[in-house]
């Protein structure tokens, strides 16, 4: 066979195209990640190699680390780096604790130039990134002026709404003139405007649901009204992948959590069976419902959520699913509509869906 | 003298096992046979297999299970339940339902809902930037604007740095939990708003409240926690202790002793935190808070450890910030869960706090 009848799929093997392999859909194997039929996910296993010598990398900066502090604690090296006021030595207990400024102080700050990079312009599908220098090693940042413009791929722009011309930003304009930028005053007070009516309407419209309700921030959405839907005596059961702000909005509700392993449908299935079968572990009293917790599209996974299967455990076992949409609104599925729009399930079935606006229709909230 | 021949392994292994007395060997043998027993002998979960629920048990546990509603049902004349719709702008005359009423009920106390200067620069800002910042602070979010705001926030409060949030919820409830753990201490007022409320109860850490206002129990709590230490001084040195208190109450409408705050987190060596949600823009003579309108001549903004305001009250746009020394507020930006793991606020709403907060800056006092 030539070279351009093969297709490289995991940089490693080359098999001939037109196979299965090439199309993408992944056979049942041991690194398969429990994909359901007709996903066309796959997922390369890391090299031993490579997972060998980011471990020892990693022990070793920690080494380096302890070391240094070490160094500095007897005197051989002179601390350069910020320490607290004068005042604050004496008596105060400490802010951090050793290891966290040990982390932040020796090894996050030697690639801390790669993270709040900052830009000066639309982030569409190109923007102006600003130059940094550091003469500190990493400790403070100057602007030097100077822009690079650079292809964008790193915003959440997926669906080219970020742009400074067209009907999205004349209508932002518009909104601005007449209610102005802020109402001061939270939704029960004053802070009801007839445009926001509108946009809930549109919303449920557009998902395909009864009802909608807009907040103002994605983080706060979850975080704020999860202690809303479930409370002591209920279950929790959540993906291990969590976003951080379902895990901060049901640690705040008090209810019994208990996670299932990423994507895994038959894990969550023993979990269910289990705590209906059994109840709370400790008190054994019948858990008072049971709410399951998953994302569309895992922000750090890139993994789909095989929504068919969980939609049937949900209905033999009579649980509830929050769905967290913030990244697949918009983007998935024929019509845009989301996961449910890509499975082709009913998206009645699940009882609360959540979506941002920040990703796919670059707006807030 | 010459050396023996070394002893053959034969020797010596057999040796000793002929030559040990009969008692031992008796006590190994049983050992062994022991041991060969538990190692082929079946295994059985703790809970028996006597226990275990049969499959047809399970399965009409599971039909009979009935869960609550995911909510109860609603009280559809609930008075919640019947919002007011406000068209145009929620100024200091608003239009309710269609009807024109004065305005009461918002926090714009500066009056800058609808200045002019304002949209034009919210306006500009669209043109430049778009609506939304498209990502997280880490990761190419942060646009100069954000940059410049942070700045002008800690260039007119007098501190050394600013983190911008895009919430004023999110922003204390965030705060709070990146510095208390599970295993310290707060001391916070009983009147403290749900956001902050919010925040204690994420951190996990134990929460002391005192009365509201009343420095004399909060001095009797740190006098108790003092002797406690004292008696367990490892402990103590690793538990941290911190004061959260407001600015101006918002459940109350009072504002906080802040001197004799400050001199108590001196004496006991603890950690003060102010939430200035509706103080800041409204107290003091140019509306930099409580630190500034109480004009003490000891103590100021730099005895404060962080102090957390809000955007969306006096400055009339949506957003949130806390401000302190660098040593203090660098490790949100890593540890701050609504700062890293949310998206930044949109360039317009930071532009529009910019240019709210250099009208405060250069017209102190001076009607919008």
């Amino acid at each position: 066979t030539r070279s351009s009848d093969l297709s490289i799929i995991d940089g490693k093997t080359a098999v001939p195209r037109g196979s299965s392999e090439q199309n993408g859909f992944a056979e049942k194997d041991a690194g398969s990640k429990n994909l359901s039929a007709g996903s066309r996910e796959s997922y390369e296993e890391t090299p031993l190699f490579c997972s060998l010598t980011s471990y020892l990398t990693w022990g070793l900066f920690i080494i380096v680390a302890y070391v240094r502090t070490f160094l500095v604690k007897i005197g051989v090296e002179r601390q350069k780096l910020r320490e607290e006021a004068e005042k604050y030595s004496k008596g105060f207990v400490p802010l951090y604790s050793s290891f966290e400024s040990i982390y932040t102080r020796y090894i996050y700050r030697r690639i801390r130039d790669l993270w709040d990079r900052p830009i000066a312009s639309c982030a569409g599908a190109r923007f102006d990134v600003m130059e940094r220098i550091s003469d500190d090693h990493n400790e403070t940042f100057k602007l030097t002026g100077k822009t690079v413009n650079a292809i964008n791929l790193s915003s959440y722009n997926y669906l080219g709404f970020a742009q400074t011309t067209g009907s999205c930003a004349d209508a932002a304009v518009d909104a601005v003139k007449e209610y102005g930028v802020g109402p001061c005053s939270c939704r029960r007070e004053v802070g009801t405007l007839a445009v926001q009516k509108e946009l809930e309407d549109l919303v449920a419209e557009f998902v395909g649901m009864p009802a909608a309700m807009v907040f103002g921030m994605g983080f706060a959405t979850n975080s704020t009204n999860i202690p809303a839907l479930v409370g002591k005596g209920s279950l929790v059961i959540s993906d291990r992948l969590n976003h951080a702000s379902l895990v901060m909005g049901i640690r705040l509700s008090g209810a019994k959590i208990v996670t299932f392993q990423h994507n895994d449908m038959k894990d969550l299935e023993k979990k269910l069976r289990e705590a209906i079968v059994h109840g709370h572990p400790r008190t054994r009293r019948p858990y008072k419902k049971i709410v399951i917790f998953v994302e569309g599209v895992y922000s750090m996974e890139g993994s789909v959520i095989p929504l068919k299967e969980l939609v049937a455990l949900k209905k033999k076992y009579k649980a509830y699913i929050y769905l967290d949409e913030a990244h697949s609104i918009g983007c998935m599925g024929k019509r845009g509509r989301g996961v449910c729009d890509y499975w082709g399930v009913d998206p009645t079935n699940i009882d609360v869906l959540m979506g941002t606006f920040t990703k796919s229709f670059g707006a807030c909230g | 003298m010459a050396s023996e021949a070394p002893m053959s392994i034969y020797d010596a292994v057999i040796g000793t096992v002929l030559n040990a007395p009969t008692y031992h060997l008796a006590v190994e043998c049983i050992l062994i046979i022991g041991i060969l027993y538990l190692i082929f002998s079946k295994s059985y979960p703790i809970s028996s297999a006597k226990d275990a629920l049969t499959l047809e048990e399970e399965e009409e546990l599971i039909r009979d299970w009935q869960p609550e509603p995911l909510i109860p049902p609603p009280n559809p004349d609930a008075e919640v339940l019947r919002e007011r719709i406000i068209t145009g702008t929620p100024g200091p005359f608003a239009v309710v339902d269609g009807k024109r009423c004065l305005n009461l009920a918002s926090f714009n106390f500066l009056g800058l809902v609808g200045n002019q200067e304002i949209e034009e620069a919210a306006t500009k800002s669209v043109r430049k930037y778009g609506v939304g910042s498209c990502g997280p602070r880490g990761f190419y979010g942060t646009f100069d604007v954000h940059l410049n705001l942070e700045s002008e926030l800690a260039r007119f409060l007098g501190t050394q740095e600013a983190i911008l949030y895009s919430y004023a919820f999110s922003t204390i409830a965030s705060a709070i939990p990146a510095y208390s753990k599970r295993s310290d201490i707060v001391f916070a007022d009983e009147g403290v708003h749900f956001a902050i409320q919010k925040g204690l109860q994420a951190s996990r850490s134990k929460v002391k409240y005192f009365r509201h206002n009343d420095m004399d129990h909060l001095e009797s709590l740190l006098k108790k926690q003092k002797d406690e230490d004292v008696k367990n001084p490892k402990k103590a040195q690793v538990t941290r202790q911190f004061i959260v208190v407001e600015g101006l109450y918002v459940n109350y409408g009072d504002i906080c002793p802040f001197p004799k705050l400050v001199e108590l987190k001196y004496k006991f060596k603890v950690r003060l935190f102010i939430d200035e949600t509706i103080s800041f823009g409204c107290l003091g003579r140019n509306g930099r808070g409580v630190s500034e309108h109480f004009e003490d001549e000891k103590y100021g903004i730099k005895d404060v450890d962080l102090m957390s305001g809000s955007l969306e009250h006096a400055v009339a746009s949506i957003g949130g910030f806390c401000c302190g020394t660098s040593y203090v507020i660098d490790h949100q930006r890593l540890s701050g869960t609504g700062y890293c793991f949310s998206a930044a606020p949109p360039p317009l709403l930071a532009e529009a706090a910019n240019v709210a907060l250099k009208m405060m800056a250069e017209k102190p006092g001076e009607a919008a």
